[in-house]
C-alpha cells in the first residue's frame, strides 16, 4: 500500500522533511518522565540525533532581583533554594561576598564547620546526582541505592544544622551552630559505609555490562571543547582538566590535603565515575577536617560582642548562635565584591554591589548547571536518541540551579 | 589519592564476571534488612536543635518586632492586640521557611523551634495564626512534643556500618 | 427445547476451559497480580526498601495490586480524538491471542485444553501474534512518542522471534518432538531436565523470553525515559491495565513453556493435582527469576541490543541445536 506523504495520517505524526532530512521533531519535556523542569526539542533522523534545542528557564525565580529588595541576610534563604540539595556550596560564595564588604572574617572553627557541611552537601548532591542518573537509565536500583545512602549524609547535615536541606547555616561572620556532641563518631561509621558501597556501585552500576555499554565512549567532551565551552564542574575535570575552584583555598580547604579527581576521557562513564571518585575525596576532605578541628566561637566576635551578657552565655552553653539586632540590617559600605566557590555541579560565582544602604544594589549570580547547559547542544548530536538519556544523566544538570 | 588510570575502572571487566557480580551485589544486599522509616506507623525521635514549626512564649515576648523584621518569608507580621499597649508577633504557617532566623535573633528567647514539622489542616486561613492564636497554638503544639517523645513507637535513627541507618526502637511495648 | 446440559457439556470442554481458567486467564489474572507484587517486592528487598505495604501490612501488601487493579478498571478510559481505528481493538485482540496459546500449554499431567502433536509451534506462534498489535497501537494511538515505540517494537520483534523459536528448536531436536507434553514424558524417559542437558538452550530461551516480554534490560519499547511509555503511551483506565498486564501474561505463557521444556514440567509428580502444582511453581521461580534481574539492570540501548540478539546470541542458538542434535544422537541410540 502507498502512503501518501501529505496524507493528514502522515501529518498528524509529524514525519516531514526538515533542512533536506527526513527529521522528527520530538518535545522532550517539560511535562515527560524524564526532562527534569525543562525542554529539550530533539530533532531525529531516524534514531540519530542531529540537533537538540535546550529550552531552559522554566522554573526562573527572579532572584538575582529579589535579592535587591531584600535585606543582606534574607537574600540567604533565596539563593539557597537555587539548588536546595546542595545549599551549602551554593550560599557559600554570597556570604563570602558578603563577607568581604562587611569586613568581616570569619573565626577559623567556623570555617572548618563551613567545609564539613560543603562536603556532606557535595557528597549528597553527588549521590542525588548518580542516582537520577540511574533511573535515566532505568537503573532502578542505582536510583534508590543513591537516595538511600543519601539519607545517611542528610541525617550529618540534620544533626549539625537542625535541617536536612534548607541548612541556612552559613551567614556573615561564621556559622549558626557549633558541632553537635556525637557527631564525630557518627561520621565515621557513616564513612565506612559509604566507603564499602562505593564498591557495591561499581558492581552494580560501574562495571555492570548492561549500564557500561550505555556509557562508555558516549558523549565524548574534549578537553579542548570543554574548556572553549566554559564548561564547568565534574564535567570539566572528566575531559582531563584539572580545575576546582577548591584549590582556591577558601574556608579551610587552603588548611586540608586535596587534590581534585580528575579524568581522562571525557565520556559519560568518566563523569559519573569523576563523581564517584569525589566522594570519597570529600569524605576524606571531612575526616581531615574533623581531626583539625580549631577551638574557638563560631561567629565573629564583632557580633557576638553585641548580644546582652546572658546571651552570649546561652551561645556558648548551647553552641547555638544567637544573632543581634543589627543583624537584621547589615550595611555594608558601597563596594563590589566577586566570589566563588566549587559547589557540587561546579564553579559557582557571585558579584555583589553595595551602595551603603541595608539591601544589595545588584547580585549577579553564574551558577555551574547555567555554564554546562551549552552540553545539551553539542554532546548529542551525532548519537541515537537512547543515547540522550545517558548523556543528560552523566552530566548531573539541576534545572532550577540554572534557571535562578 | 590518586585520581587517574584506576586499572579498576580503565580495564574493561570480564562481562560474565561482570554480570555475576553485579546479580550477587543485588542479591547480598536483598538480604539486608530495609533502610526505611515507618512513617507514620512509627515516631522518629529528631536531633536536639531540630529546626521545626516555632513555638511563641506571649509573656516573654517584649513586642521588639525582631522577628518580624528579619523573617525572609515574612512569615511573621506584627499585630495590634486589644487591651495590650505593644505590638505582637503573629505567625503565618503557610510562608515559614524554617530558617530559624526569627528565633535566633529573639532577645529575650520568646520562640524556640518544636520538633514538629509534619502538621495538616483543610484550610489555609487556619494556619495564619495572630499574636493570641499563636501562643495559644505553641502550648498544644509543645503538649504534642512531649506527647510524641512518649510515644511506644519512638525510634531513633543510628548510624551503621552495614546498612548505613538503623532505626531503632527506644521502648519495648 | 433444546437440553442444557449435553449443550453446556459441548460448550465447557477442556480446549475451553483451560484458556479461559487454568491454565488461562483466570489463573494468569492471579498470576499477573502475584508477579508484578513479587516484583515490586523483590526490587524493594534489593533496594533496602519494604515495598508495597499498606493495603493489607498483614500479608505484606499483597492486596496493592487488586487495588491498583480497581483503580484502573474505575478509571475512565481516554480514548484521544486524534486516534485511529484501532486504538482499543488492538490490546482486545492481543489479549485474546495470549489466551489462545494457553489451549495447546499444558497446565499438568493430563490438564491440556487441547491435544496436538504442534503445541510447541502452536502456542510460540499464537504468543508471536501479538507484536503486530503492538504496532497496530502505537499507529492507532497517532502520537511521536507512540510512533517511535512501534518502531522499536518492529526492530527488536524482528531479533528476538528467530532466538526464541531457534531455542525453542533446539529443545525440540533434543526430545525429538514439537509436542510439549511429549517434551515432559521424554524428560521423565531421561531422568534429567532440559536444563542440565542443554544449558545453552535454556539460557537463550529465557534471554529470548526477557526480550519478548519487555523486561529490563529488554524493556527498549516502553524506553519511559526516551519515549514515555512508547505504543502505550496514550492508554489509560481499564485499557491500560490490559497493555501493563500484557506483557506480564506473555511473561506467564512463557514461563509455562520454559518450565515445561527445562525444568521437567510437572515431574515429579503424575497426579494431575500435584503435577499442576509443581508445574505452577516451577513457572513462578522462572517469573521471580526474570522479574529479579530488573533490581541488577537498566535498560540496554536498541542497536545493542539487536546486535546481541543477532550477531552474539543467534550464532549461540545455532549451535545450541547442534549440542541438542548430539544430545539426541546419543540418548536416543
Ligand atoms: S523560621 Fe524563618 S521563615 Fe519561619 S517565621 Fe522564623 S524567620 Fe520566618
Ligand atoms: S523577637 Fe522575640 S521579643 Fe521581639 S517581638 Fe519577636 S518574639 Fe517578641
Amino acid at each position: 500500500m502507498a502512503i501518501d506523504a501529505g496524507s493528514p495520517a502522515i501529518r498528524a505524526r509529524q514525519i516531514g522533511v526538515e533542512e533536506g532530512l527526513r527529521v522528527v521533531e520530538l518535545f522532550i519535556g517539560p511535562q515527560h518522565p524524564a526532562s527534569g523542569h525543562m525542554r529539550l526539542v530533539v530533532y531525529l533522523d531516524g534514531d540519530v540525533v542531529v540537533k537538540v534545542d535546550p529550552d531552559i528557564g522554566w522554573v526562573h525565580r527572579t532572584m538575582e532581583k529579589l535579592a535587591e529588595t531584600r535585606e543582606y541576610v534574607k537574600t540567604i534563604p533565596i539563593f539557597e533554594r537555587m539548588t536546595i540539595i546542595d545549599s551549602c556550596n551554593i550560599t557559600l560564595a554570597l556570604v563570602q561576598a558578603y563577607e568581604a564588604l562587611l569586613g568581616v572574617e570569619p573565626p577559623p572553627r567556623a570555617r572548618y564547620l563551613r567545609t564539613i557541611l560543603c562536603e556532606l552537601n557535595r557528597i549528597a548532591s553527588h549521590l542525588y546526582g548518580l542516582g537520577i542518573g540511574g533511573i535515566f537509565l532505568n537503573h532502578s536500583t542505582m536510583y534508590m541505592w543513591a537516595f538511600g545512602d543519601r539519607e545517611v549524609f542528610l541525617t550529618l547535615a540534620e544533626m549539625l544544622t537542625g535541617a536536612r536541606l534548607t541548612h541556612t547555616y552559613v551567614v556573615p561572620g561564621g556559622v549558626r551552630r557549633d558541632l553537635p556532641q556525637g557527631f564525630t563518631d557518627a561520621f565515621a561509621k557513616a564513612k565506612r559505609y559509604m566507603l564499602r558501597r562505593l564498591k557495591e556501585y561499581d558492581k552494580i552500576f560501574l562495571r555492570n555490562p548492561v549500564v557500561r555499554s550505555r556509557l562508555e565512549g558516549v558523549g565524548v567532551l574534549e578537553r579542548a571543547k570543554a574548556k572553549s565551552l566554559g564548561v564547568v564542574g565534574p564535567n570539566l575535570r572528566a575531559s582531563g582538566v584539572r580545575y576546582d575552584a577548591r584549590m582556591l583555598g577558601y574556608a579551610a580547604y587552603g588548611e586540608l590535603e586535596f587534590e581534585p579527581v580528575v579524568g581522562e576521557y571525557g565520556d559519560s562513564l568518566e563523569r559519573i565515575w569523576v563523581r564517584l571518585k569525589e566522594i570519597e575525596t570529600s569524605l576524606d576532605l571531612i575526616e581531615q577536617a574533623l581531626r583539625q578541628l580549631p577551638e574557638g566561637p563560631v561567629m565573629a566576635e564583632r557580633y557576638l560582642k553585641m548580644l546582652p551578657p546572658a546571651l552570649r552565655k546561652l551561645v556558648e552553653s548551647t553552641g547555638r548562635v544567637k544573632l543581634p539586632a543589627a543583624y537584621v540590617n547589615l550595611r555594608p559600605p558601597p563596594g563590589e565584591a566577586l566570589s566563588r566557590a566549587e559547589a557540587g555541579r561546579g564553579e559557582i560565582v557571585y558579584y555583589v554591589v553595595s551602595d551603603g544602604t541595608d539591601k544589595p544594589y545588584r547580585v549577579r549570580v553564574v551558577s555551574p548547571s547555567f555554564r554546562n547547559a551549552v552540553l545539551f547542544m553539542v554532546l548529542p548530536v551525532g548519537h541515537r536518541f537512547m543515547d540522550l538519556p545517558a548523556i543528560y544523566a552523566s552530566l548531573d544538570y539541576f534545572p532550577p540551579e540554572a534557571d535562578r | 589519592m590518586s585520581a587517574v588510570g584506576e586499572a579498576e575502572r580503565r580495564r574493561a571487566p570480564n562481562p560474565v564476571r561482570a554480570h555475576l557480580e553485579a546479580i550477587a551485589a543485588a542479591l547480598s544486599r536483598a538480604l539486608k534488612p530495609p533502610m526505611t522509616l515507618m512513617y507514620p506507623d512509627v515516631v522518629e525521635e529528631l536531633p536536639e536543635g531540630y529546626r521545626g514549626v516555632i513555638a511563641y512564649r506571649y509573656e516573654r515576648c517584649v513586642g521588639c518586632g525582631l522577628c518580624a523584621r528579619i523573617c525572609p518569608a515574612r512569615a511573621i507580621k506584627m499585630y495590634k492586640v486589644p487591651g495590650d499597649k505593644r505590638m505582637r508577633p503573629g505567625y503565618d504557617m503557610t510562608r515559614c521557611i524554617f530558617c530559624g532566623f526569627c528565633v535566633d535573633v529573639c532577645p529575650v528567647n520568646a520562640l524556640e523551634h518544636t520538633k514538629i514539622h509534619d502538621k495538616a489542616y483543610y484550610e489555609l486561613d487556619s494556619m495564619v495564626l495572630d499574636p493570641v492564636e499563636w501562643a495559644e497554638f505553641s502550648r498544644r503544639l509543645i503538649e504534642e512534643q512531649s506527647a510524641r517523645s512518649r510515644s511506644p513507637n519512638l525510634v531513633r535513627a543510628v548510624f551503621d556500618e552495614e546498612v548505613g541507618l538503623r532505626y531503632e526502637r527506644l521502648r519495648r511495648s | 427445547m433444546i437440553d442444557a446440559v449435553p449443550l453446556l457439556e459441548r460448550v465447557l470442554t477442556p480446549a475451553v476451559l483451560a484458556p479461559l481458567l487454568y491454565p488461562g486467564l483466570a489463573t494468569a489474572l492471579v498470576t499477573v497480580l502475584l508477579v508484578i507484587w513479587l516484583e515490586r517486592k523483590i526490587a524493594a528487598r534489593v533496594q533496602m526498601r519494604v515495598g508495597p505495604y499498606y493495603v493489607a501490612p498483614r500479608v505484606h501488601g499483597a492486596l496493592q495490586l487488586v487495588a491498583d487493579g480497581m483503580r484502573f478498571f474505575f478509571q475512565e478510559v481516554i480514548v484521544p480524538l486524534t486516534a485511529g481505528r484501532g486504538f482499543l481493538l488492538a490490546p482486545a485482540l492481543a489479549l485474546a491471542f495470549t489466551a489462545a496459546a494457553f489451549a495447546v500449554i499444558p497446565g499438568g499431567p493430563g490438564v491440556v485444553g487441547f491435544k496436538t502433536d504442534y503445541s510447541l509451534l502452536v502456542a510460540l506462534a499464537a504468543l508471536s501474534l501479538t507484536p503486530p498489535l503492538v504496532l497496530l497501537m502505537g499507529w492507532a494511538s497517532n502520537n511521536k512518542f507512540a510512533v517511535l515505540g512501534s518502531a522499536r517494537e518492529a526492530l527488536l520483534t524482528a531479533s528476538y522471534e528467530p532466538l526464541l523459536f531457534m531455542s525453542a528448536l533446539a529443545a525440540a531436536v533434543m526430545y525429538g518432538t514439537l509436542d510439549l507434553v511429549a517434551a515432559v514424558e521424554a524428560q521423565a524417559r531421561l531422568g534429567v531436565v532440559g536444563l542440565a542437558l542443554n544449558p545453552l538452550a535454556a539460557l537463550l530461551f529465557f534471554v529470548a523470553m526477557m526480550a519478548a516480554t519487555d523486561r529490563i534490560p529488554f524493556d527498549i519499547v516502553m524506553g519511559e525515559q526516551e519515549i514515555v511509555h512508547g505504543p502505550y503511551t496514550e492508554y489509560s483506565g481499564v485499557a491500560y491495565g490490559v497493555v501493563m498486564g500484557l506483557d506480564y501474561v506473555k511473561l506467564y505463557a512463557l514461563s509455562l513453556l520454559y518450565a515445561n521444556l527445562f525444568l521437567g514440567g510437572w515431574l515429579p509428580f503424575n497426579d494431575p493435582l500435584a503435577g499442576s502444582l509443581v508445574l505452577y511453581v516451577k513457572a513462578l521461580a522462572v517469573m521471580a527469576a526474570a522479574v529479579f534481574l530488573r533490581g541488577v539492570y537498566g535498560r540496554l540501548r536498541l542497536d545493542h541490543a539487536l546486535d546481541a540478539l543477532w550477531s552474539k546470541l543467534f550464532p549461540l542458538a545455532v549451535v545450541s541445536i547442534l549440542v541438542s542434535a548430539l544430545i539426541a544422537y546419543y540418548l536416543g541410540g
